[in-house]
C-alpha cells in the first residue's frame, strides 16, 4: 500500500493526473500477475489490465473508500476476468461439496506423505500440468484459490471482491486446495510427475 | 455433536484459514496423536506451496506497462523513465 494513499485516491478523485498515474504506476504489476494468473494467456492478461484502468480512471470518483484502493481495483479486475472466462464456456469436473471423509482417513493406516519436489516448478512441463490442473477448477473456486493464496488477500478481502461471506469463501478455498491435492496424489499415483 | 465430528470441522475450518496461522490448541493436541490428519494436512499445505512457487512471476513486460499508460493518456512516473533512459 502506498503511503499517504488516501491523499493520492483523493487528488486522483480531483483529477490530478499525476496522482492517477501513481495508482497504476503502483498496482498494475498485481493486477497484470492476476490476469496471467486467472486467464493463462498473455493476451488476455494484457486486455485485462487494460480494462481495468480504463475503468478506474472513469470511475475513480465512484470511489468511497469504504476499503482500499485495491481491493476495489481487484474487485473490477476479478469481474472483467470471471466475464472473459464465461465468454469461453467449457465443461468443468464435478467438484465434491462434502467435507473429506475424514472417518475414512482415520480408519485408514498411516499413508506415506506425499512428496513435494519445489524445485520441479522450473520445469516448463511441470508447470504446465500444475497450470491445467488449476484450470480445471470451475472459476468460482479458482478465483478464490488464486486470491486468497497466490495473492495473499485475506478471508474478509477476498469475500468483499467477490461479493461472498466469508464462511463460504473459507468453503471454497479448502474445497479447491483439496480438490488440487487430489489431483496432484492422482497423477503422482500414475507416476505422471515423475 | 460427537467430539471427533467436531474436531473434523475444526480440521476443515483450518484447511480454508490461513495455513501459517497457529490452529486451536485443541486441533494442535489432536495432531500430534493423528498421523493421519497430519498427513492430510501437511499434503495441503504444500500443495499451496508448490502453486505458490510456480505462481511467481516477474513484473509486467515493460511494453504493456508501456502500452497502458498510453492508453491511460498518463505520464509514466519518474522512476520508470530513469529505467528507460
Amino acid at each position: 500500500m502506498l503511503e499517504n494513499e488516501e491523499k493520492i485516491v483523493e487528488k486522483a478523485q480531483n483529477g490530478d493526473n499525476d496522482a492517477l498515474a501513481t495508482l497504476v504506476n503502483e498496482y498494475h504489476d498485481r493486477i497484470y500477475h492476476l490476469g496471467l494468473s486467472m486467464l493463462k494467456q498473455e493476451q488476455d492478461a494484457e486486455d485485462m489490465l487494460q480494462e481495468t484502468f480504463l475503468t478506474l480512471v472513469e470511475k475513480i470518483q465512484q470511489f468511497k473508500g469504504n476499503s482500499s484502493i485495491y481491493t476495489w481495483l481487484y474487485r473490477i479486475a476479478t469481474n472483467i476476468a470471471l466475464k472473459k472466462l464465461k465468454s469461453k464456456p467449457r465443461k468443468y469436473p464435478h467438484i465434491p461439496i462434502d467435507e473429506p471423509d475424514f472417518k475414512k482417513i482415520h480408519e485408514e493406516e498411516t499413508k506415506e506423505e506425499m512428496e513435494f519436489d519445489f524445485e520441479k516448478v522450473n520445469n516448463y512441463k511441470f508447470r504446465k500440468i500444475l497450470n491445467d490442473l488449476l484450470d480445471e477448477l470451475p472459476p468460482k473456486y479458482k478465483t478464490v484459490f488464486i486470491l486468497r493464496d497466490l495473492h495473499d488477500l485475506s478471508t474478509r478481502e477476498t469475500a468483499k471482491i467477490l461479493d461472498l461471506t466469508e464462511s463460504n469463501t473459507k468453503v471454497r478455498l479448502f474445497r479447491a486446495r483439496n480438490y488440487l491435492k487430489e489431483k496432484l496424489e492422482q497423477l503422482k499415483s500414475e507416476e505422471l510427475m515423475a | 455433536m460427537s467430539k471427533e465430528k467436531k474436531m473434523f470441522e475444526k480440521v476443515c475450518e483450518y484447511l480454508g484459514c490461513d495455513l501459517d496461522s497457529e490452529p486451536c490448541q485443541e486441533l494442535q493436541e489432536h495432531l500430534h496423536k493423528c498421523p493421519q490428519c497430519e498427513v492430510f494436512i501437511d499434503e495441503i499445505k504444500n500443495t499451496v506451496k508448490l502453486y505458490k512457487k510456480a505462481d511467481e512471476c516477474e513484473d509486467t513486460p515493460k511494453s504493456v506497462s508501456k502500452k497502458l499508460f498510453a492508453t491511460l493518456d498518463l505520464d509514466k512516473p519518474d522512476e520508470d523513465k530513469q529505467e528507460e533512459d
